[in-house]
């Protein structure tokens, strides 16, 4: 059967009546799942220690267990929302920018996992913060990692917050159920000030649901729950990667075919946000208001000396008051390529057209990369095609800045490194990082495959691509009638962010219980009242970025960004130091975690200034600040502990040596 | 515990643990670093072109060429060093007891004899 020209249902029907109820219903037994296993979880609580179970799953991690945690956690809804529409928006470039996953895993286990793991059993350490301050004996180190911790990772729980929220949001359009629990809710809280300003009813019922069933799974079953409901999660998202992949190939006539598509193909034409877009007029008058959904297509006879039929996405909604016939500045998108334009008229009664209307005034612009001549097949190659960047989307000194984003920067994550703290023992450790090899080479590869197919599959969905990944399941579902697997597809984002939200909850919850309170404020607390106070601020910190996040910070894939650079420029040299060199001293220490901090933050004022944006990071030498940052921390950590004394005798022995053992 | 006093180095020898897991470090740093001068300048030099010929592109097994050779080869290489590295090189070591809450306890001790030396101290002066 060709699919590319046959597809037997509307798209936005198919959405509504199969992909979607598939997606509620999806939702539903797998928050039913996450619950039971929170509930074996908390079993394990009544174990001898409660805190190092509680945040650390008493260091018994298994094989299974401690891949998929590791790999579940460093896989966020980036990885199946922004990830998906990157590849669809800029073509086969992402395989560079994501080709250092392999080897993420080996780096991001394997440099630091054995030794980080070994130091901490013999201090006796549950959080990082509590590993870098008995490492070097420094209360006033401690205090700074934990500050840091805590600043950091609170932001990026806002964040994460947003972004499950969003993807939960775009599973669930269209459902009836849904959308009508959304208005009464809009109605409830229309009082109460603060929460009625969300974004939309919506979004705020999404928040509402994501955070309750994630904060109360991460309080009441603490680390084990975390770990078991981010294996279930793992498997859920390669299953659904894997179930895809031959899907999408073969609906879209093949690889080879694809790719021989998207040699052809030219970047749309794209509406400025400002100013400009179309004009559509209607042949008759209606009685009633007209509305023009974002996602409808519009064509008209072709202009005198175009090339191509004219072929327009509209992106952003607009109506037509009754009685009269005409809208200026409709946002929309223009497609440019032959083959998708004939695909997308060929089948003109599946799709959703706007018929009766012509259009003038067209105030396009191109895309800054990627239109020109010289610059077609650009979906093949390097840099791909940039709507804003005239150097295209990914240039050599970026390329080169993800090799170090992903694999060293991952090294660095505080969130990771506590996982490396929790497994049995080495065996486990060799035999995890080759799963989690396999894992992430049957996710992040097949995933640039199956969205270079959906280019061909699904043309036009510039203007909304982060709903990609949905619209892909249950195209591809649909056209083997099998539209109820949807639902385990649709399950795979939502998954990643909910095995990365809980981690960072339980994460800033220990600094506070262990770091700030336990070992600062109150070493001698009972074990009664740490218990208590464990629950207690778990639930409340999780509510209070739930709150935050009802008004997010936008910016959210850059806040992302921001925080996870930050983190491994404080964090990756004050560790790898402290485990790997013995001359090392707090003050280097100290050095090193406020050198990285301070430079990568210095490149992000500085680009405030520069570039007018706080987000538009200044990029020294072409490169991400990430890379300034670490460079300067590894340096001034040497510099500094060269320039003071040696650490204590008794700290370098407990640490480096161990008793001789018997000839 | 295994902090002992600083005259008595002849008993003791420089961990093996720390040791290996340098040595294993310092391997894979290099595979990373074989990986990006792989990747990097073999899609620099085949994959970023200008006024490419739609028609006579390249592709290996479907995938452009630069992608297959630039990425997905190298990838699999990768993978087999890693299963080869985890499995049969590294070496397996003993991490030792956890030594629960002994870092609070060491902590809660040095705080009493603080305290105690305030105590005398006060009554010193």
């Amino acid at each position: 059967m060709n699919y590319l020209l046959n597809s037997n249902q509307s798209l936005p029907i198919v959405l509504a009546a199969s992909g979607t109820n598939a997606a509620l219903v999806s939702f539903l037994i797998y928050t039913a799942g996450v619950f039971v296993l929170a509930a074996l979880s908390n079993r394990l609580l009544k174990s001898k220690s409660f805190l190092s179970e509680y945040f650390l799953g008493s260091r018994g991690l298994g094989v299974w267990a401690f891949a998929l945690t590791f790999a579940a956690t460093s896989s966020s809804g980036g990885s199946f929302t922004g990830f998906p529409s990157k590849i669809y928006t800029h073509g086969w470039i992402l395989a560079l920018w994501i080709g250092s996953y392999m080897v993420v895993p080996i780096c991001t286990m394997g440099l630091i996992g054995k030794r980080l793991n070994q130091v901490a059993r013999r201090s006796g350490s549950i959080t990082v913060p509590d590993v870098i301050r008995d490492r070097f004996h420094s209360q006033i180190l401690g205090l700074m990692a934990v500050s840091l911790i805590v600043f950091f990772m609170s932001i990026n729980l806002v964040a994460q917050f947003k972004a499950g929220s969003l993807i939960l949001q775009t599973l669930l359009d269209g459902v009836t159920v849904f959308e009508s629990a959304a208005g009464s809710l809009s109605n409830a809280v229309s009082e109460i000030p603060y929460i009625n300003s969300a974004e939309s009813p919506e979004y705020l019922l999404c928040l509402l649901v994501f955070g309750v069933a994630v904060i109360l799974y991460t309080t009441y079953g603490g680390f084990h729950a975390v770990v078991w409901t981010d294996v279930m999660q793992g498997i859920v998202m390669v299953v659904g990667v894997i179930i895809m992949l031959p899907l999408a190939i073969s609906q879209s006539g093949g690889l080879e075919n694809t790719t021989r598509l998207m040699a052809k193909m030219t970047p749309p034409r794209i509406s400025d946000a400002e100013k400009g877009g179309i004009t559509l007029t209607l042949d008759k008058p209606s009685q009633e208001d007209v509305r023009i959904d974002s996602g409808t297509w519009i064509t008209d006879d072709p202009i005198a000396d175009h090339k191509v039929p004219l072929l327009f996405r509209v992106t952003r909604s607009v109506e037509i008051p009754a009685g009269e016939t005409t809208v200026n500045e409709v946002k929309v998108l223009q497609l440019t390529t032959l083959d998708d334009i004939k695909r997308i008229l060929g089948r003109k009664e599946s799709e959703k057209f706007l018929d009766g209307v012509s259009v003038s005034n067209i105030d396009l612009k191109a895309y800054a990369y990627g239109e020109d001549g010289n610059q077609q097949g650009t979906y093949l190659v390097g840099p791909g095609p940039s709507p804003s960047s005239s150097n295209g989307f990914l240039p050599l000194s970026l390329a080169i800045s993800f090799f170090f984003m992903w694999a060293i920067s991952g090294t660095g994550q505080p969130a990771n490194m506590v996982r490396l703290m929790a497994f049995r023992d080495t065996k486990t450790l060799q035999r995890s990082i080759c799963t989690v090899a396999i894992y992430y080479t049957l996710i992040y590869f097949p995933l640039v495959l199956i969205f270079c197919c959906a280019r061909v599959l699904l043309p036009g969905m510039e203007g909304d691509p982060d709903s990609i990944m949905p619209k892909m399941a249950v195209l591809l579902t649909d056209n083997i009638q099998m539209g109820w697997l949807a639902g385990l597809l649709v399950a795979a984002p939502f998954a990643a962010v909910m095995s990365t939200v809980d981690s960072f909850l339980l994460l800033i919850s220990s600094a506070w219980v262990r770091d700030v309170y336990q070992r600062n404020l109150n070493p001698e607390a009972s074990e009664r009242s740490i218990k208590l106070l464990s629950y207690l601020v778990t639930f409340v910190v999780g509510t209070a970025a739930m709150i935050v996040a009802v008004n997010p910070p936008k910016f959210l894939q850059d806040i992302i960004v921001y925080v996870g650079s930050g983190l491994a420029a404080s964090f990756l040299a004050p560790i790898v130091y402290g485990l790997y060199w013995r001359r090392v001293n707090a003050a280097g220490a100290m050095g090193a975690m406020l050198g990285g901090f301070s430079v990568h933050l210095a490149m992000y004022i500085t680009g405030y200034f520069v570039n007018g944006s706080f987000f538009k990071p200044y990029q020294l030498f072409d490169f991400d600040p990430i890379i300034i940052g670490l460079f300067v921390s590894f340096i001034s950590g040497y510099v500094v502990t060269k320039v003071t004394a040696p650490p204590p005798d008794a700290l370098v022995q407990k640490y480096f040596y161990t008793t001789k053992t018997k000839a | 515990m295994s902090t002992a006093p600083s005259n008595d180095t002849e008993s003791m020898e420089v961990d093996p643990v720390f040791l290996n897991a340098k040595r294993e470090a310092w391997i894979i740093l290099g595979l990373w670093i074989v990986a990006l001068l792989w990747a990097v300048p073999y899609c620099y030099l085949n994959g970023y072109q200008t006024g490419l010929d739609p028609e006579t592109i390249e592709t290996t097994m479907g995938i452009p060429s630069w992608v297959f050779w630039g990425i997905a080869f190298p990838w699999i290489v990768a993978d087999l060093f890693t299963i080869w590295f985890c499995l049969f090189y590294m070496k397996e070591d003993d991490l030792g007891e956890a030594h629960e809450g002994e870092d609070l306890a060491e902590e809660i001790a040095e705080l009493h004899a603080n305290q105690a030396d305030a105590t005398t101290g006060g009554n010193e002066s």
